[in-house]
């Protein structure tokens, strides 16, 4: 389990490009809260701006994520066709599975 | 469900306190008084620093003044003995001529021949006299018995030449007669032999300078005075022998000193040229006077303007200050209202049900005037069901709680439809899915059968409820279907779980197990651990998790709805 310092803002670190494929890429590394999410959605915009079919997650380098970036990843996912994760920890497929959207935001095989 | 943001592009909602713009009590002071050059008005306090910086300078200027005046007058009156000393040392060389040649007269009886051969060195231009002649005195027609050089003017004057005479009869020193006008201005110096009645006198002569002006050389010692030379202790212009200046009555600095001359003294008066210490001292004054000056005003305005900044700050700070009481107050105002809609949305008191205890607690966020989205209802169904909702829509805000109201009416008027849990998501899901909406909400429906000692529970994106009974406590298992609105598909599946008797179920929106940067799975673990091992009537339960549970620091609202089984 990972506990941080309640009193430390949380830090993250969102870099968006596009894949040799295609598909719009939006890596998200740090830890991902209330705090920090407002980050996040407005990279979602920009990059759902152009229409994409589908937008991947990095979340290899998320080591947490509550509520809020679900939130932000189900107003992704309410955007485009579809969103896949990329490696997201057991802690984030935790998270998404005690609230039902493993379909929702399915993990790359 | 937290969060600052919906689900579509609804900006994110703040939690913190509003920053209202300037308040009702009035403008802003003016920022810097820059490019207002022309308008500007010295302060007080540019005039007391620049007064106090003048006072000191005008101090320091007449102190200097005072110091360079007493030094110049210690350097003339020093240089006047210096003059003095010079005219003294001249004296001996009229003197000691016309006394050695009375002398000569005594010893030779009056040798008219040997006075020639003796005076002849003497007399001359360039040389000591202009004229010398031999006097036989006690005679009673007064006349030279010998010359050289110039006939002596004093022949000329026969009444002031027997008073002249007859007074140096008397004498036996260097007598002076004084300036004899005619015909041109003259010195004349008489010396008689000491102790001689009737003897012999020499008389010499010399012309006074024309004007009787004669500047000092350039170079000479002294060029850095003016003088004048009198005769006797007088200044009178009658008087005056010689003198560099121009200007009588002399004015100014000036130092007197008496050399003793014959019967009589010169005095001599010098003024100086110029400063006798140096430019530097006698300007320094005026540097002090310029600097202070300057330093003064430099000083006053750098005072002037940091009292303006103070002021400026001082007047910001007060007017920041009662925005921030009046944002305080509207902050206190709008979470009071808030929090009041929010409890007024929600049901007042749970009914009693035939075999269960039941007990509901709806927390508001800890900060922030957000109302929230958070909702719960208990309702009794038919014959022995009650069914349990709980429900968190996304977001903060007027918009979620009033979404919330909607969904919480929309799920009981489809319970009373058809209470089955899955029907009652599937409904509502198809319900928010047939309208645009940018909100998503999870429900968990809980439908208990109390005499079957049953518990059919689905949820929509919901976390499972904590069931307790004995010593443990397990979330109960089941399916979590995808939240109300995230997609279209509405499959909710319900899951049934036996429940015995004296059980405890726990039910609670993600606020009471989430903490920042913590993982759910501890929350949960917390939860369990808290709520397990206390055998507590559902009221108790529900203070000990809200003191216990529900931090002092969270954004996010809780509900929490506690059911008890009688054993």
């Amino acid at each position: 389990m990972e506990e941080l310092a309640e009193d430390r803002a949380a830090e993250v670190v969102i870099d968006a490009r596009v894949e040799s494929t295609g598909v719009p890429l939006i890596t998200i590394n740090g830890e991902l809260d209330s705090s920090n999410v407002a980050t996040l959605e407005a990279t979602i915009a920009s990059v759902a701006a152009g229409h994409p079919a589908q937008l991947v997650f990095d979340l290899s380098g998320l080591r947490f994520m509550d509520s809020a970036g679900i939130s932000a990843l189900i107003g992704a996912a309410a955007k485009v066709d579809a969103v896949r994760l990329r490696q997201p920890s057991p802690a984030v497929t935790r998270v998404i599975e005690l609230t039902g959207l493993s379909s929702v935001l399915p993990s790359e095989p | 469900m937290s969060g600052g943001a919906g689900l579509a592009t609804r900006p994110p909602e703040g939690t913190a306190p509003p920053t209202a713009g300037p308040p009702a009590g009035g403008p802003l002071p003016p920022s810097e008084p820059s490019g207002a050059v022309w308008r500007w008005r010295p302060s007080r306090v540019f005039a007391i620093t620049l007064l106090l910086g003048l006072l000191v300078t005008a101090a320091f200027a007449v102190i200097s003044l005072r110091v360079y005046d007493r030094n110049e007058d210690r350097l003339l009156r020093l240089r006047a003995r210096e003059v003095g000393s010079v005219l003294t040392a001249v004296v001996p060389s009229i003197q000691t001529p016309l006394a050695s040649a009375a002398e000569l007269a005594d010893a030779t009886s009056g040798d008219a021949a040997r006075f020639r051969a003796f005076m002849a060195p003497y007399v001359g231009p360039g040389r000591q006299f202009a004229s010398a002649s031999l006097w036989h005195l006690g005679t009673s027609k007064l006349a030279p018995m010998a010359v050289v050089g110039a006939a002596p003017a004093l022949a000329a004057l026969p009444a002031q030449m027997r008073a002249f005479f007859k007074h140096a009869e008397r004498s036996q020193r260097l007598n002076i007669i004084g300036i004899l006008g005619a015909p041109r201005p003259s010195l004349g110096f008489e010396f008689s032999t000491p102790g001689a009645k009737h003897g012999y006198a020499v008389y010499a002569e010399n012309p006074l300078p024309k004007d009787r002006r004669s500047a000092l050389a350039r170079n000479s010692a002294f060029s850095d005075l003016n003088y004048a030379l009198y005769l006797g202790h007088s200044r009178r212009q009658a008087d005056l022998l010689v003198t560099s200046l121009h200007r009588f009555p002399i004015k100014g600095r000036q130092a007197s000193t008496s050399t003793p001359f014959g019967d009589t003294v010169f005095t001599l008066i010098v003024t100086p040229n110029g400063p006798l210490g140096g430019t530097f001292f006698a300007s320094l004054p005026w540097i002090i006077v310029a600097v202070g000056v300057l330093i003064s005003l430099a000083a006053a305005l750098m005072t002037d303007r940091l009292a303006r900044r103070r002021q400026h700050a001082e007047q910001l700070s007060g007017v920041l200050d009662r925005v921030a009481a009046e944002n305080h107050q509207l902050y206190t105002e709008q979470r009071g209202i808030a929090q009041t809609l929010q409890h007024a949305l929600l049901p007042d008191a749970l009914p009693p049900f035939g075999g269960l205890r039941v007990s509901a607690r709806y927390i508001p966020a800890a900060s922030g005037i957000d109302v929230g989205g958070d909702w719960y209802d208990v309702v009794a169904k038919s014959e022995g069901q009650a069914l349990l909702v709980i429900g968190d829509v996304s977001g903060h805000g007027l918009h979620s709680a009033t979404t919330m109201a909607l969904l919480r009416h929309a799920t009981l008027a489809y319970a009373a439809e058809d209470p089955r849990p899955a029907v009652v998501l599937a409904k509502l899901s198809d319900f928010v899915n047939s309208e645009e909406h940018d909100y998503f909400a999870t429900v968990l429906c809980a439908l208990i059968d109390v005499e079957a000692h049953s518990l059919t529970v689905a949820s929509a994106g919901h976390i499972a409820p904590l069931l307790m009974n004995g010593g443990g406590g397990e979330y109960v298992k089941l399916k979590v279907n995808v939240p109300i609105g995230v997609t279209r598909d509405s499959d909710y599946e319900e899951t049934a779980t036996p429940v015995p008797p004296g059980s405890t179920l726990v039910a609670f929106t993600d606020g009471l197990v989430e903490r920042r940067t913590e993982i759910l799975d501890s929350g949960l673990a917390r939860l369990r651990e808290t709520a397990t091992g206390q055998r507590l009537a559902p009221d108790d339960l529900v203070e000990v998790l809200t003191r216990d549970l529900a931090s002092k620091d969270h954004n996010d609202d809780t509900a929490i709805v506690v059911i008890q089984w009688k054993s």
